[in-house]
This record gives C-alpha cells, sequence and structure tokens, in this order.
C-alpha cells in the first residue's frame, strides 16, 4: 500500500562523488575490472574460510537459525479484504480536554479542506486513490470506549503530555487487548505547555517507554507540538495523515468471523400517524453504514451494542455516498474527487439523484440558493403542521429530510408520504415497489416458487416471453430448448425399450423418466431454479407485476389460470409432505439401464482405470514424452523458447476444440463429440506433448531443485520449510479462489450466494425498535451494528476462565452483578466463580483469588470459545467511585465452554448421630429430612469423627429420615457421624443487555442495572445480624469425668492373675475389720508350727545379710585404701617425670 | 417445501417428510424448528411414527438441554435444541427403519459434539428403506474423512448383522470432535480403480451367498478386473433375528471416491415372491453401475452430506463435484438456505481442455460460501 499516495517513492540513495570513500571505491572498481573473474563471491574466492570447521558449532548455528525463523512464522491466515474495502476506521480516544476534536478537524481540513464546524458521528473522507477513511470520536464514556474498541481499525490514543497518562487510556488500552488489538497509535498534545526544553525530551521519552510497555516495544509515538491559531501546525497534521494513509492492518480474529457495521446515518420511517397516536410505539428505523469484516447475510440476526439483538426485516445496497474515484491513471485526487461524507454531523443534507450523490456543505456558497429553498421548504413545513398539529419531535427530522427535495408531499397517505420524503432516494426507486407491496404478498410469491420442481414445466411457456426480454441472466432463463432436448435426446434411446410407450413422466417408472430427471437435475440452466425458485428479486418483482397485471387485465382467464396453478402446487406439496424420507437415489421399479449392453456399455467405459485415461495422466502417454525428450536432447537444452512457442501455437488449438465441442453439443450426440475429441487426441503434435512435458519438468524443478541449489549458493544448510510454504501457498489459493470465483456473477445472485460483502453500502430496516432509541438518539454515542453467527444468538451457560485485574481494588464475590463486554455485546449477569480441580471439578469459590485465574460461569449468550471477554463491576460514570476504584475494569478472561447445564459443586458435609447401636450396626438419625433422601444416597460412604467408616444401608420408619448404617467397628452413642458430598450450585439464569442507547442523553452514563447485595445494604443502611455460631464467645472446657472401666466377666476370668481386677478393697487401711477366724486346735498348732519355722527362717536370713554387709564394707576399704596409695606412688612418679622434663626444657630455652 | 411461517428464531414447518434432515439442521444452526400436520390426513394412523419417536429419542440423548413437545396426536412437534453433547450412547433403534436411518444423523452431528461419540446403536442393519450399514461404511465415511482430515478415532463396525423385520442386530460408531471443518475444493472425481463388496447372509443358507457373488462379480469383471467381494455367513445370536441376505458393492476410484449400492432380499412378510440370489447380483450390479454413470466426488445418498459439510465449512468458497442431484438433496439444499442462509451456485463444470472423453452423465459443480461453523460444544483449556 506504499504506493497509494503518488509521491510517496522513496528517495534513492546517493553514492558520494568525491572525498575519501570516493576514491577507495574507484580504487576498487579498477581493480575489479583488472579481475579476470570479478563476479566471485568471497566463498568461492576462500572457500576455506568458509568450511565446517566444528560440527557441533554448524548444528547450533544451523539451530539458532531455524528458531529465529520459527518464531517468525504464523499461522497463514486466508486474507478476507474484498477489492474495494470499506473505508478504514480511525478512532480518536482520549480523555477529554486532550484536543480529540482539534485533531479530527484539522485532519478533515488537511485531506478535504473543508471545515466542520461540529463533529457528530463519524465522518467519511476520500483521502487517497485507493482509500477512504472514516473518523469516529470517541467521548469519555466506558461503554462508548467499548464499542469503538471493537469496531475501530486504527487508534489514534491522545494523550495530554503535560499531565501525562490517564487511566482512561489505561482502561481503553486493556479494553483493546481483549477485544482483539487494533492498530493503535499515541500522539501526545500540549507539548508546548512544558517549556523547558530538556524536560521536554525528558517528558517524551518517559512517555514513549510508558507506552511501549503498554503496546508493544517500537509502537509509533507521534507528537503533535503545539497550537498555532487554535489548530495543529499543519505539517505535523500532514505528516500524521501520511501514517494513516499508509497503514497496514493485520486480520483480527473476532472481526474475520463476523460482519458488522458503524452506522453513519440513523433514520426514523415511522408511519407519523402512530407516532402522534402513541409516541412511545415501536419504531420503524433505517440504518445506514458501510459493511465490514466478513459478508453480511440478512437473514442473520444483529446486536446492536447498547440496545439489543434485533433481526434485519430489510437490507439493501444502495450507491456509495462517498466512492473512490475510478480508475483513470492520474497521480493525485481531484478536487471534486475529495469527498466528504458526514450525515450526522451536521454537514449538511443529502441529496440523492438517480446516478449521483450530492453533498450539501455549510460553506459560503451554500448560503445563496437557500432563501429560494428555504421559502420553498417553510411552506411545507406549515402546511405539515396545519394538517396534524400534534407531531412534536417528527417535524424536525421531516424538515431535515425535506431539505432539498423538490417532491411536494401528499399528505392524504401517510405512508406513501414516509417513503417519498423519507428515503430519500431515487436511486432505491427499483426496490421501491417490493417496499410498497406487503412483504407477506411477497413472500408467498417467493414460497410458491420454490415449491414445486415441475413447475417450471408449467411455467415455461408463460416465462418464455419474459425470458426472451431478460435473457441475459443465463440461470434464470428456463428456455424451451429443454424440452426439445429431451425429447431428442432420449427419443432414440427409448423407442427399443417396451415401457416407453405409456408411460407419462408423472408415474416416473421408465427408464426415461429416470433419464430425463437426470438430465433435469445435472442440467445447470435450471438447477438453480429447481433448487431455488425465483431466487432473483427483480424476476420475481417482474413475475409478481405480471400476476397482478393478469389478474386485472385477463378477468377470467387470468384468474383461471393462477387458480389452477396453485391448485397443482399445493397438491404437488400434499404428495411429498408425507412420504418417507429416504436419501438415496430413487428407483423405479427396474429403471436401471442394461449396462452390459454394448451401446450402454461405452457410456461408461471411461469410468473405469481400464477406459480411456486423460492426456495428462495417460501412462503410456507420458512415457511416450520421455522417449522423445531423451531421443532429441537439444529440445531439452532450451526448453524455454519452445515452451513459449508451444503455448503460443496451442492456444488457437485449444480454441478450436471448444468451438467444435459448443458445435456439436448443440446439435445433439454426446457420442459424436466423443469420437471427435477422441481423433484430437491421437493428433496432438508433438511440439504439443512436448510442450506438457516441459511443464512437468519445470513444476518438478521447482519442487525439488531449486531450494537445493539456492543453499548451496549461500554456502549455508538450509532448513526445510517446504509444509509452511505449503500451507502459505494454500491459504493464498483460497483468497484468490474467495475473491475470483464470483467476481463474474451479477450483483443481485452474488448477494444471493455469498452476502452482502464489505465496503459495499446498505441500509438496514428494522420493525421493532423501541421508541426511546430514535427519541434518546446522541450522534456522539457510536451505534455499532454486529451480526451473530450460527446459535450466537441463544443463551445458555458459559464457563470462562478469568483473572481480576491486578490494578482493580477490590476481589469479586460470586452471585454479584457483572457487567461483561464479550463478542459484540454489553451485558449484565450474575457471575458464579470456581477452581478447576485435577479431576475436573468445578469447585466453588466464593471470591476470585488474586493473580491466579479461575474458572467462571455464567448465564449470558453463547459466544464461540476463546473469545476475550472483560467484566467491569459498574458502567457508570461516576467521579467518586471512579476516585475510590482508580481502575475500572474488574477482570479480563476468556470463554473456554458453552453448556446448557452447570457442573459447579460445593463442598457438603452432612452430620447425623446414632440413637441405638447392636455391634457394627448403627441407627443415625438427623442426617436427612425424609426417607426419599435417605433412598438417594444409599451406599454412601460415611465416617465417624473417630474415623470409623461405614456406609449407609436403609432408611428406618422413625424418626423420619434416620437410616441404617453399618461401620468397620462398633461406634459409641456420643459419635458424631458425617457424610460428604458434593452439591451442585445453581448458577443464576440472569442476563440483561446494556441498554445505553436507549437512555436520555444525560443519563446515557449513568446506566445502572442490577446493584450488588452489599450496594443495597449500604444504600438502605441494612445490617444483618450476626450468626450466633460465627460468634467469638469464651469457651469453658468442663472437666472429663470418665466413667469406671468394666471388664467382663468372661474376659476376666481370661486374665492371668496378675492383671485380673482384685476383688478386694481398693485402699486396704479404710477396709472393714475381716471377721475372726477361729481355728480348731490341729490348725492352730500347724500354724504356731509354721509360724515358729517362719520366725526362725527371718531371723536367720537377717543375721546373715548383716554380715554379708560387714563383709562387703570391709572389703571395700581395704578396696579403698590399695586404690589410693597406688594413686600417690603415681602422683609422685608424675611429678618426678614433669620436674625433669621442665628442667631440659628450661635449658634449652636458656 | 419451503417453512411455512417463522416465528422470531422458530421455523415451522408442515408434513412428516424431512423430519430427519429439519431436526439435525436445527441442532446444528441452534434454530427451533416446528413441523405441523404430520400424516394429519392419514386417517389410521395419524401423527409420528414410532420410528420417528426413536429418532428425536436419539437426538434427545445426543444433546443437552433440548426440549421436545409433542401434541397428545402426535401430529405437531416442537423441537428446540440443545447443545451436540456426544459421549458413549446406547440407542434401540425401532425395527421399522434400518440402523441407517439413525445413523446418518450421528455422522452429520458427531464431528460437532463435546465429546467424542462412541454409540451402539441396535436394530436393524440392513434394510430396504435406507441405506445399509456396509453402503455407510462405504460411501459416507470416506466422505466425512475428507472434511475432517485425519480419521483417528473414525470407526464403524458391524457388532451383529440383523435384517428386517425382526432386526436384533447391532453396530458401533466412534466419531472425533473437530473444531471447525475446512472449505475443500473437489473437483475431479478419478476413474474407478477397484470393487469391494460385501455378501451378508442371515440365517439362510450359504449357497445364497456365493450365488450372488457370482453374478454379480461375472457383470462387474466385465468392466474392470479387479473384483473382490467378501462373504459374511452368520449363524445363531450373530446373525439377528430373522432371515435374509443381501450385498452391498462399493467402487473407489483413483482419487479416493467411494460409490457404494446395495441390495437385500425380500422379507417374509412382505407379499413378493422371494428373491432369486442371482437377481440381487444383477441388480446389485446394475444400480452400481448406474452410481458410476452419475458419478461426482461421493455417493449419490450422500450428496446431502457433503453440501452440509460445505455449508458448515469455513467462510472461503468450497466447491464440490456431484452427480446429478437427487430430490432429497434438492430438499436438502432448500432447507440449508432455511437454517443456514446458505445458497449454493449450481452449474456444470466446464469442460476441461485435454478433457476428451465424456465419463458418465452429466456433472453438476456445487459451489458455496461456507458460513464459517465453528464448534461451540468443544472445551478448550
Amino acid at each position: 500500500m506504499a504506493d497509494d499516495v503518488g509521491q510517496d517513492k522513496r528517495k534513492q540513495h546517493r553514492a558520494r562523488q568525491s572525498g575519501v570513500k570516493a576514491d577507495k571505491k574507484k580504487l576498487k572498481t579498477k581493480k575489479d575490472a583488472n579481475q579476470k573473474e570479478p563476479e566471485l563471491t568471497a566463498r568461492q574466492r576462500n572457500p576455506k574460510a568458509f568450511a565446517i570447521n566444528s560440527a557441533q558449532r554448524a548444528e547450533r548455528n544451523f539451530r539458532r537459525k531455524e528458531d529465529l525463523t520459527a518464531k517468525k512464522q504464523h499461522i497463514p491466515v486466508v486474507d478476507q479484504t474484498p477489492d474495494e474495502p470499506p473505508p478504514v476506521l480511525i478512532a480518536v480516544v482520549g480523555p477529554p480536554k486532550v484536543g480529540k476534536t482539534t485533531l479530527i478537524n484539522n485532519l478533515i481540513k488537511s485531506f478535504t479542506r473543508t471545515n466542520v464546524t461540529e463533529i457528530r458521528g463519524p465522518i467519511t473522507i476520500v483521502t487517497s486513490k485507493k482509500r477512504r477513511i472514516t473518523l469516529l470520536e470517541c467521548n469519555n464514556d466506558i461503554n462508548s470506549m467499548i464499542d469503538v474498541a471493537k469496531c475501530a481499525d486504527l487508534v489514534l490514543l491522545l494523550c495530554d503530555a503535560s499531565y501525562g497518562f490517564e487511566m482512561e487510556i489505561f482502561e481503553f488500552l486493556n479494553i483493546c487487548q481483549v477485544h482483539g488489538m487494533p492498530k493503535i497509535m499515541g500522539v501526545l498534545t500540549h507539548l508546548d505547555m512544558i517549556k523547558n526544553t530538556k524536560q521536554l525530551r525528558k517528558r517524551k521519552k518517559e512517555l514513549k517507554h510508558r507506552f511501549w510497555t503498554e503496546v508493544y516495544d517500537g509502537a509509533k509515538l507521534f507528537y503533535l507540538s503545539g497550537l498555532l491559531h487554535g489548530e495543529y501546525l499543519r505539517n505535523e497534521i500532514k505528516n500524521l495523515g501520511r501514517f494513516i494513509s499508509v497503514m497496514k492492518f493485520r486480520p483480527l480474529q473476532w472481526r474475520g468471523a463476523h460482519s458488522y457495521l458503524l452506522v453513519d446515518r440513523m433514520e426514523d420511517v415511522t408511519n407519523t400517524d402512530t407516532v402522534r397516536r402513541n409516541p412511545k410505539c415501536d419504531r420503524e428505523v433505517v440504518l445506514y453504514g458501510y459493511v465490514r469484516g466478513v459478508p453480511l447475510k440478512q437473514e442473520h440476526m444483529v446486536h446492536i451494542a447498547g440496545l439489543g439483538d434485533a433481526r434485519i426485516d430489510e437490507l439493501s445496497v444502495i450507491p456509495d455516498p462517498c466512492p473512490l474515484p475510478g480508475t483513470e491513471k492520474k497521480r493525485s485526487l481531484l478536487e471534486k474527487e475529495r469527498l466528504l461524507y458526514a450525515p450526522m454531523s451536521g454537514v449538511g443534507g443529502i441529496v440523492y439523484d438517480k446516478d449521483a450523490v450530492y453533498i450539501e456543505l455549510q460553506g459560503s456558497h451554500s448560503h445563496k440558493e437557500k432563501t429560494a429553498e428555504a421559502t420553498e421548504q417553510e411552506a411545507l413545513v406549515s402546511k405539515l403542521i396545519d394538517k396534524k398539529s400534534t407531531m412534536d419531535e417528527q417535524i424536525e427530522q421531516q424538515e431535515f429530510r425535506l431539505f432539498s427535495d423538490a417532491a411536494p408531499i401528499k399528505s392524504k397517505d401517510f405512508k406513501s408520504d414516509d417513503e417519498a420524503s423519507g428515503s430519500d432516494d431515487e436511486a432505491e426507486a427499483d426496490d421501491s415497489g417490493l417496499d410498497a407491496a406487503s412483504s407477506d404478498e411477497e413472500d408467498e410469491f417467493a414460497a410458491k416458487d420454490w415449491r414445486g420442481e415441475s413447475s417450471d414445466e408449467e411455467q415455461d411457456a408463460e416465462q418464455d416471453s419474459e425470458d426472451a426480454s431478460s435473457g441475459d441472466e443465463e440461470y434464470q432463463s428456463l428456455t424451451d430448448m429443454k424440452g426439445g432436448d429431451e425429447e431428442s435426446d432420449e427419443s432414440d434411446d427409448e423407442e427399443s425399450r417396451i415401457l416407453a410407450s405409456n408411460m407419462s413422466w408423472k408415474t416416473n417408472l421408465a427408464q426415461k423418466a429416470q433419464d430425463a430427471f437426470l438430465q433435469r437435475h445435472s442440467e445447470s440452466r435450471n438447477l438453480m431454479r429447481i433448487v431455488y425458485g425465483v431466487y432473483n428479486q427483480s424476476e420475481r418483482n417482474k413475475q409478481e407485476a405480471d400476476e397482478q397485471g393478469g389478474d386485472s387485465d385477463e378477468e377470467l382467464g387470468g384468474l383461471f389460470r393462477v387458480a389452477s396453478k396453485q391448485q397443482t402446487e399445493l397438491q404437488k406439496d400434499k404428495d411429498i409432505r408425507d412420504k418417507e424420507e429416504r436419501c438415496g437415489f430413487e428407483y423405479q421399479g427396474d429403471a436401471t439401464r442394461d449396462w452390459l449392453s454394448d451401446e450402454n456399455k461405452l457410456l461408461i467405459k471411461n469410468c473405469f482405470v481400464t477406459g480411456k485415461w486423460k492426456a495428462s495422466e495417460d501412462a503410456e502417454n507420458l512415457l511416450k514424452l520421455d522417449d522423445m525428450s531423451d531421443n532429441d536432447s537439444e529440445v531439452y537444452g532450451d526448453f524455454e523458447d519452445l515452451e513459449t512457442g508451444a503455448q503460443h501455437s496451442g492456444k488457437p488449438k485449444n480454441d478450436d476444440d471448444a468451438e467444435k465441442e459448443v458445435a456439436p453439443e448443440s446439435a445433439d450426440a454426446s457420442l459424436g463429440k466423443r469420437r471427435m475429441t477422441r481423433v484430437e487426441e491421437e493428433n496432438l503434435t508433438k511440439t504439443e506433448l512436448m510442450a506438457k512435458k516441459m511443464k512437468l519438468k519445470a513444476k518438478f524443478d521447482a519442487e525439488y531443485d531449486n531450494s537445493g541449489e539456492k543453499g548451496e549458493e549461500e554456502g549455508r544448510i538450509t532448513g526445510d520449510h517446504g509444509f509452511y510454504d505449503d500451507l502459505k501457498a494454500e491459504a493464498q489459493k483460497q483468497s484468490e479462489l474467495n475473491k475470483s470465483e464470483f467476481a463474474h456473477l451479477d450483483n443481485e445472485l452474488r448477494i444471493q450466494i455469498e452476502g452482502y460483502r464489505a465496503g459495499l453500502y446498505v441500509r438496514l430496516g428494522f420493525n421493532n425498535l423501541p421508541a426511546e432509541f430514535v427519541d434518546n438518539f446522541d450522534a456522539s454515542y457510536p451505534v455499532l451494528v454486529g451480526a451473530l453467527n450460527m446459535t450466537e444468538e441463544n443463551v445458555g451457560y458459559v464457563n470462562c476462565k478469568v483473572k481480576k485485574h491486578r490494578w482493580y481494588k477490590k476481589i469479586l464475590k460470586t452471585g454479584d452483578p457483572l457487567i461483561v463486554s464479550m463478542g459484540w455485546r454489553r451485558f449484565q449477569t450474575v457471575a458464579i466463580y470456581a477452581k478447576v480441580e485435577d479431576n475436573f471439578r468445578q469447585r466453588y469459590l466464593k471470591y476470585t483469588p488474586n493473580h491466579v485465574t479461575c474458572s467462571m460461569t455464567f448465564w449470558g449468550p453463547i459466544t464461540p470459545q476463546n473469545t476475550g471477554f472483560l467484566a467491569l463491576q459498574t458502567v457508570r460514570q461516576d467521579q467518586e467511585e471512579m476516585k475510590r476504584l482508580g481502575f475500572r475494569i474488574a477482570a479480563t478472561g476468556c470463554v473456554t465452554e458453552l453448556d446448557k447445564s452447570s457442573q459447579i459443586m460445593k463442598k457438603l458435609k452432612l452430620v447425623g448421630h446414632p440413637f441405638k447401636i447392636y455391634k457394627n450396626t448403627a441407627f443415625v438419625k438427623d442426617m436427612f429430612n425424609s426417607s426419599l433422601e435417605v433412598a438417594k444416597f444409599e451406599g454412601a460412604k460415611i465416617k465417624t469423627v473417630s474415623g470409623i467408616r461405614g456406609q449407609i444401608k436403609k432408611a428406618h420408619h422413625t424418626p423420619e429420615g434416620s437410616y441404617r448404617a453399618t461401620f468397620e467397628d462398633k461406634i459409641l452413642l456420643s459419635d458424631i457421624v458425617f457424610c460428604r458430598t458434593w452439591f451442585t450450585v445453581d448458577v443464576p439464569r440472569f442476563y440483561a443487555p446494556v441498554t445505553t442507547l436507549l437512555l436520555p442523553p444525560a443519563e446515557k452514563s449513568q446506566w445502572q442495572g442490577m446493584k450488588t447485595l452489599g450496594q443495597l445494604k449500604r444504600e438502605r443502611a441494612i445490617k444483618n445480624e450476626a450468626q450466633p455460631d460465627s460468634m467469638y464467645t469464651e469457651i469453658t472446657r468442663k472437666p472429663k469425668i470418665f466413667r469406671p472401666l468394666v471388664i467382663p466377666k468372661a474376659l476376666q476370668r481370661a486374665l492371668p492373675y496378675k492383671d485380673k481386677p482384685k476383688l478386694g478393697p481398693e485402699n486396704p487401711r479404710t477396709a472393714l475389720e475381716r471377721v475372726a477366724v477361729i481355728n480348731s486346735p490341729y490348725e492352730q498348732k500347724v500354724s504356731k508350727m509354721m509360724k515358729m519355722i517362719e520366725t526362725n527362717y527371718k531371723d536367720k536370713r537377717f543375721r546373715q545379710r548383716k554380715e554379708t554387709q560387714q563383709r562387703m564394707k570391709k572389703f571395700k576399704a581395704t578396696k579403698r585404701a590399695e586404690e589410693a596409695s597406688k594413686m600417690k606412688r603415681q602422683k609422685e612418679l608424675r611429678k618426678k617425670v614433669s620436674r625433669a622434663i621442665s628442667k631440659v626444657r628450661n635449658k634449652n630455652n636458656n | 417445501m419451503p417453512p411455512v411461517a417463522q416465528e422470531g428464531n422458530c421455523l415451522i414447518y408442515r408434513g412428516s417428510n424431512f423430519l430427519k434432515q429439519r431436526l439435525v439442521l436445527s441442532c446444528l444452526s441452534g434454530k427451533p424448528v416446528k413441523i405441523t400436520q404430520i400424516r394429519s390426513e392419514d386417517e389410521q394412523a395419524p401423527g409420528l411414527r414410532e420410528y420417528e419417536i426413536s429418532l428425536i429419542r436419539l437426538l434427545d440423548k445426543l444433546t443437552n438441554g433440548t426440549k421436545i413437545e409433542l401434541n397428545p396426536a402426535g401430529t405437531s412437534v416442537m423441537f428446540s435444541p440443545g447443545l451436540l453433547h456426544g459421549g458413549q450412547l446406547q440407542h434401540d433403534c425401532c425395527v421399522q427403519r434400518g440402523i441407517g436411518y439413525y445413523l446418518d444423523v450421528l455422522i452429520a452431528l458427531g464431528p460437532f459434539c463435546k465429546m467424542p461419540l462412541q454409540c451402539n446403536l441396535r436394530g436393524v442393519t440392513n434394510s430396504k428403506d435406507s441405506p445399509s450399514v456396509d453402503h455407510i461404511k462405504g460411501a459416507a465415511l470416506s466422505l466425512l474423512k475428507r472434511f475432517i482430515l485425519v480419521d483417528e478415532g473414525l470407526e464403524l463396525r458391524v457388532v451383529r448383522r440383523g435384517v428386517a423385520p425382526l432386526g436384533g442386530g447391532e453396530i458401533f460408531f466412534g466419531c472425533p470432535v473437530r473444531k471447525s471443518l475446512r472449505a475443500i475444493q473437489f473437483q475431479q472425481q478419478g476413474m474407478v480403480k477397484r470393487i469391494r463388496g460385501t455378501v451378508y447372509a442371515c440365517k439362510v443358507s450359504p449357497a445364497m451367498a456365493n450365488r450372488t457373488v457370482e453374478v454379480a462379480k461375472g457383470c462387474m469383471l466385465k468392466f474392470l478386473p479387479d473384483v473382490y467381494i467378501y462373504t459374511d455367513q452368520n449363524r445363531g445370536k450373530m446373525s439377528g433375528n430373522s432371515p435374509g441376505f443381501g450385498i452391498c458393492l462399493v467402487a473407489e476410484t483413483t482419487d479416493g471416491v467411494c460409490f457404494a449400492t446395495d441390495c437385500i432380499s425380500n422379507t417374509q412378510e412382505e407379499a413378493q415372491t422371494p428373491s432369486i440370489p442371482e437377481d440381487l447380483g444383477k441388480e446389485v450390479a446394475m444400480r452400481l453401475l448406474d452410481e458410476i454413470y452419475r458419478g461426482g466426488c461421493c455417493d449419490s445418498s450422500y450428496q446431502w452430506l457433503a453440501a452440509l459439510f460445505m455449508a458448515l465449512g469455513q467462510k472461503h468458497v468450497s466447491k464440490f463435484l456431484t452427480g446429478a442431484l437427487s430430490t432429497y438433496t434438492v430438499h436438502f439444499l432448500q432447507h440449508l438456505r432455511d437454517f443456514f442462509s446458505v445458497t449454493f451456485k449450481l452449474e456444470n463444470p466446464e469442460a476441461e481442455d485435454d478433457e476428451d472423453d465424456e465419463r458418465g452423465a452429466q456433472k453438476v459443480l456445487m459451489t458455496c460460501v461456507g458460513i464459517g461453523y465453528t464448534n461451540i460444544s468443544k472445551r478448550v483449556i
């Protein structure tokens, strides 16, 4: 696009003619001239220097190089820009008072040399021979900022350099990042406020680097150094203009899949009477704009940002109000081609003529003519006022519209009145018939026409005359040729058949019918008609008119005909309506041909590999070619000449072929044609065959040789990027095909197949828009109409990946309303946050975590996965709120999954208490409320606090909700039983589009949807009672009193005596006195004896022990004495030795 | 058969014919559809048939959040589709129609599910009224493969055969999911290079199968030497509940296009005379030749599938060569226009310069711009 601007030819480098460098160069060239082989490269001169010394290093080099190239590669995208692209949408964004309007004014002035007094709404201007731009000013409302970020191609981000970047700028950058980054160019203004140059330079650098961290390193930042007479310097504006007009744009994902348009003109065409009767009635509104993105289709729903979804009731192309200049060769634009189109900005009434668009500029020249027109206009207006006194604001608009319309208004008919005055375009005259006619009538016709596949037969006669007149569309014209063809084609075949005589085609039993069917369903002339009926608008209109005319003119005959036709169609419809659905090709009886007979065999012989191959594929042919090329190598030597020569000679030959083919086809026999062409095939001349061969060879070379040779020349090993190159080539091919495929079709059919492609200026009619949209229309708020693709008009649960913005000061709470901007829409919804666990369970979160992504689910419009979105808690322009929050974007993320049900789980612990325990079985109450609930949980795992695991078995009758459970061990009555389950959290089904466009201008930035619970409580000063459970209270613990240990008797018996509980009193001192025992004399004697023995024994043991002690004492004493004497000796010895040593040392020292 | 009316998003149709088409397109487009006056003229049995109810049930299993409303007489049905879910499915198909009737739906919807489809269908594997399982395996899967590129996970297996009227057969169908389909240009049908076939005989003498093969092969050998027909003789549990035999032939071309036809013996219930294997063999051969004569880059029974995938492709130009359009395809194209507002350009292909031999009947070149359909059910990480 560099050559868009004619003068933008880069200046060539001019080599120095004198000086040291020039001398050196001269010397060198002289030397080079003396050399024999001047074109030797460094590698050739000194191959050793380029040899591979280290395999490892070579490998590393290679890998590095490949890494770098791989980094640069992107998945090839098919280029979708049409031949005549829509104007580039340039949005001027920035905080208030930075000079947005001044900049737009100056840009317009520099491009078109016109002053625009008031800037409202988009302004389209022609900037160069191939480029138009639409300038759009974005006001300081976050809603507008979002919509602008969604549609702008280029954003001029204005910033007051003396103040620095403001929060709005960062917010806007963030919005852009989420919705697919458009090109962003920073513009610094108010640079003249900084007087100190050093300070200025520093400031610039500072701001530049800050800007780069936000956008990307090296992003363009433009400086507008100051104002002169209230305008920016002309040179700087001119430079900015140049930058703009050579800017290239990369395709964005969302916009590459959706069509959209920015409305640059809005009109209310509601019947004035209905408006008078009910000012709040739904309005019929017409919106105008350039289609952008992908082709737009009428049947798709659209979303009007800030208003809601709407269905397009009428869509038509109208002539471009701001067309690109013609294609004549000239360097720059003529003065009259520097068009400006700004219907909202008060730049003037637009007058449409049949073939031209006049734009009235409020310049000095228009004042003179105004007088005459003004009187006329006033007269009209006064007339209107006389008639209908209650019309309020409508009058103004009509006045505006009527501005230069010469046609007087008929006050009788409001509808036609509106049409004539309101829709202001005679260019649409051909459509107006359709507009006027009621739409259901039209539908009826459409329906009728594509209902019957055989209707064409009947229509034949009727349409012959029409078709003769409108013979240009080949698809339309169902000529009577067809019938004739059928007859002649089939007659020879059919004669032999027995069936042929008595079969009409409706019974469809014969071969003839089958063939006729085949032909009907494969001949292109009527195929489109069979499938789609009368699909062409103009054709349909004509037919409609014809029909109506017929009704009135031929009285009975016409009516009769229509009735019978309808009847047959109804019959046809009924016939197929309830038939069994079969996808196969229908066979009626034994309708297949006998393919084994010779003449039939010929028909399909070539469908098999055993038949005749195409010349390019035939092995024999190819071999022949090979031989030829081997034989005469001189042909091989300079094939280029030969090839071109052959091509030239080949072309006329082919033309002949075509002619020959056409001729026999129209005559009749397909067989004859085949024979002709086969003769041709044999007659393929040697040169022709050679040419083919060479073509193949060249292709082969291109594939395999070139890359290798190049690599060798470079002296480096290059990687194989064949796969990537193939992908790129494929994308390129597809793009070319997309452009070329329908280029030759007539416009109407093209629109049918392709949709309204980008770059067309269209008029969108909506039937039921709220009255507030028209009443509160403010041109400074952009109206963005975005088309919705399949299923995007539906709502469902949207699951996203989301991260709270790190600059947002609060965390987000589950269940709080949130305003989300996603796709084209802005809407309020209630989000539930969750964390995706390792087993993909979504676990409920009450608040968003900081610094990590979490999952978010809400009920909202179905939007394709990976679409970015941003969330705001409020869109109100509230200074205090802004100050408190600082940054309004609460979270950003992207869509991951869409569903019709949500699976967010919350952990739930059910608590119960056992009330009866039998061994390992226990009956538990308080966990559930009814036996039904229990039934749902049968088999569930439970656990006691002490860790004994168990299972729910079955419901128990009393108390209600109790159940029987088994445990792995006996539990205690004091145990608490838990059941751990998951509980699905419902996502509230709340989805409300943000309807800012419906608010009155003063409140446009004050949209308030659902409030958060916290907000409501604060407003109404409601304070919840704290839960007693959540209160902090003193914990008092009673000492635990244990019950005495009871050991079962059986166990006691089994225990050893030592561990047996003794039956005696626990404290013998306090025990009761024992009962006196009186022994028998013998026993007394025995016991006395025993006592005596015992006493004796005790005495003996006492004495022995005493003796032993004395002995031990004595022994220890002697031992100690021995030890002491020994120690003493040793001490003395040690003393002696030490003394000797010290003496020696002293001696040595001395 | 254009829609009678349109209420908001909902399309309203009349009559039971093309119920399957409408439901499939409704599922894909997300537009609810209402069908009224279903066999209302039929005094004996007005309303939906059992097999249609079974189809609706299958769709209900396949999707999440579908709402179906039937009026008491069954003459009107309102279908508002949910999102395609897929995953593991079991379905007992009604024996009034073959499994092919249900399998068509799965083939069309399978690539757009949330989870890869793994479905077991039980019922009549081979019947006269819908393409047999072998036919689908031969013709439809090769076509599907062309659009989804990588066929990992694409599988159609006949677990057990069961012929009409009692069925008792079972098949397994697995289909991978795709994010989007690519636009394709497929204009070369190639030449038929091999013919394969399957003959099956359930609860009848194996001789029947062999006799069928002999004749069918005899016919085909007159055109091509590479003919091979497998015999699938089943007995006991594997042979379903009723006796019968049949044959399916598949012709494959050098460009990988498959044409298939099938024929099946008459059932006992039908008043007609029992089928003679030789006649059956001849008939199937003739039909295959007929199919080859019509040509195109897909089987004539699956032109609709090609059209569907073209329309759902990315927003680029797709081109596809077919034989003469069948009535079913014509209606399908109309329905495509209703649901997706896609209009096809239909024309005869230009004769190539070096193309000098007529290969079969006149072909039709379908051209359209896809709507850029993406699989909205699939989860991205």
